[in-house]
């Protein structure tokens, strides 16, 4: 009967906090995505024609966002169901445009004007329970072009 | 660079717009119908292939068992601890006393298997019982595998005379012919392994559980279906030995004065319900007799509390 009532209390608490801070860092990324718009990002390989002289430089962007108690439980009933797991459908995306966010502030911070080569690396950390999923890390860089008043 | 632009991306294209809780719920509930489902399927598959494990088999395994020990716990057990502060003259005595205690019980036993036998005697091929005899003050009477039978003193206190008695024991006596016992651990083991199966909780806890049914035979339950079927059965058992059924409802009525009543561990394994009283009733209606002259519980029966009220 405890087992229950813990499991209840941090299903409550998981899906509360979850939602909340997921609410929260979602208005943060639209808010900083449209301040960094002037600042193009492509995964090409090759800076555009045209630039004039350059200066490079590596820029990363990295973030670690844990999993909450609702989404493992309802990420765990999805596995024995298939399907899409929405659950982490939303986790991704957000880690996904915070750690291109962090890179592009790097980016800007140096002055560049584009950022090229862009690559997203992805990792789940696991907190040695096997195949639990503990958090998942998003990790981008690419190569920030920026323009050489000569 | 008319080639390269980062078009502002509409929101919320990669992710689902169903609400979470949503989802979650709709996911508990099938998932939950189905274990529901599963479990009722195989505790019914289970049910009915365990029947066909033949009597002696259950007989074998509970005679590896050893010994008939069987422990109810003990309201009072200071014996052992007194025995050890007392002079030799008194260890003496409680010795003699503990001799005499065997023998008195060996004798209770001994009449409760005559009876037992007796109530059997016109069935056509009945599956053997044993009945064993137990001095605690718990109210209680039980069957389990290989057709033994277990009594309490404290149930031979409440009860007035030899029939009510009887009905108890041929309640107890049909289970076994009807296999009760090993219907229900049957069950019991079958939805323990699948549940242990389905959850993967393979780390001991599951497996204690599951051993715990198996050392629960004292407490095995019965379905409901079960327990009337018993009671039927009961009443033809009685009517077949004393030519009517009078008092067979003797303990139900006490029960059901001394509902929830600490020693009466009756209750967690026999559930009370007034249609089992009602069944006794209707049948004692049809089988009454002008003269019902009801057996007395033998005089040398050292019980308390003779009077049941």
């Amino acid at each position: 009967m405890l087992d229950i009532i813990i499991f209840l209390v941090l299903l409550a608490l998981g899906y509360g906090f979850g939602r909340w801070a997921e609410k929260k860092h979602f208005a943060s990324i639209i808010e900083r995505e449209e301040l960094l718009r002037g600042l193009l990002t492509f995964s090409g390989r090759f800076p555009p024609q045209g630039l004039g002289p350059l200066e490079t430089v590596l820029v990363d962007g990295n973030v670690v966002i844990s999993v909450d108690y609702f989404k493992r439980i309802s990420a765990a009933l999805r596995s024995l169901l298939g399907g899409r797991v929405t659950a982490y459908e939303s986790l991704l995306e957000r880690a996904r445009r915070e750690a291109i966010l962090r890179m592009k502030q790097q980016a800007f911070d140096s002055g560049a004007s584009h950022v090229i080569n862009v690559k997203l690396e992805t990792a789940s950390i696991s907190k040695g329970y096997g195949k639990q999923v503990g958090s998942v890390e998003v990790f981008a860089y690419g190569t920030a072009l920026i323009p050489q008043s000569t | 660079m008319t080639e390269y632009s980062n078009p502002q991306i509409p929101e919320g294209i990669n992710i689902s717009a169903e609400h979470p809780l949503k989802d979650f719920f709709l996911m508990l509930s099938a998932i939950s119908f189905a274990l529901v489902l599963a479990v009722l399927l195989l505790s019914m598959f289970a049910g009915q292939l365990v029947r066909f494990i033949p009597f002696s088999v259950e007989q074998t395994l509970t005679e590896n068992l050893g010994q008939w020990q069987l422990q109810l716990p003990e309201t009072d057990s200071p014996d052992e601890e007194s025995a050890a502060a007392t002079l030799p003259d008194d260890e003496q005595a409680l010795a003699q006393s503990n001799t005499e205690k065997q023998v008195y019980n060996a004798r209770v036993e001994a009449y409760l298997q005559q009876l037992g036998n007796h109530l059997l005697e016109n069935s056509k091929r009945p599956l053997p019982v044993a009945l064993h005899y137990i001095d605690s003050d718990i109210i209680n009477a039980f069957a389990t595998l290989g057709g033994h039978i277990v009594v309490t003193r404290g149930l031979l206190t409440i009860l007035p005379n030899e029939n009510s008695l009887a009905m108890v024991l041929a309640h107890e006596i049909a289970h076994v012919q009807h296999r009760d016992p090993i219907v229900a651990l049957g069950r019991g083991l079958t939805v323990g392994l699948a549940l242990m199966c389905i959850t993967g909780n393979g780390d001991g806890a599951m497996a204690q559980q599951l051993l715990g049914e198996v050392n629960l035979l004292v407490g095995l339950r019965f379905s409901r279906d079960a327990e009337t079927a018993a009671d039927q059965a009961a009443l033809e058992l009685l009517l077949q030995h004393y030519g009517h059924v009078a008092s067979a409802d003797q303990l139900f009525q006490y029960l059901r004065r001394h509902q929830g009543d600490a020693p009466i561990e009756w209750f967690s394994t026999h559930p009370l319900h007034d249609q089992r009283i009602a069944m006794i009733d209707r049948f004692a209606a049809k089988h009454r007799l002008a003269q019902m002259e009801t057996t007395p519980l033998p005089a040398w029966l050292q019980i308390s509390g003779h009077s049941i009220n």
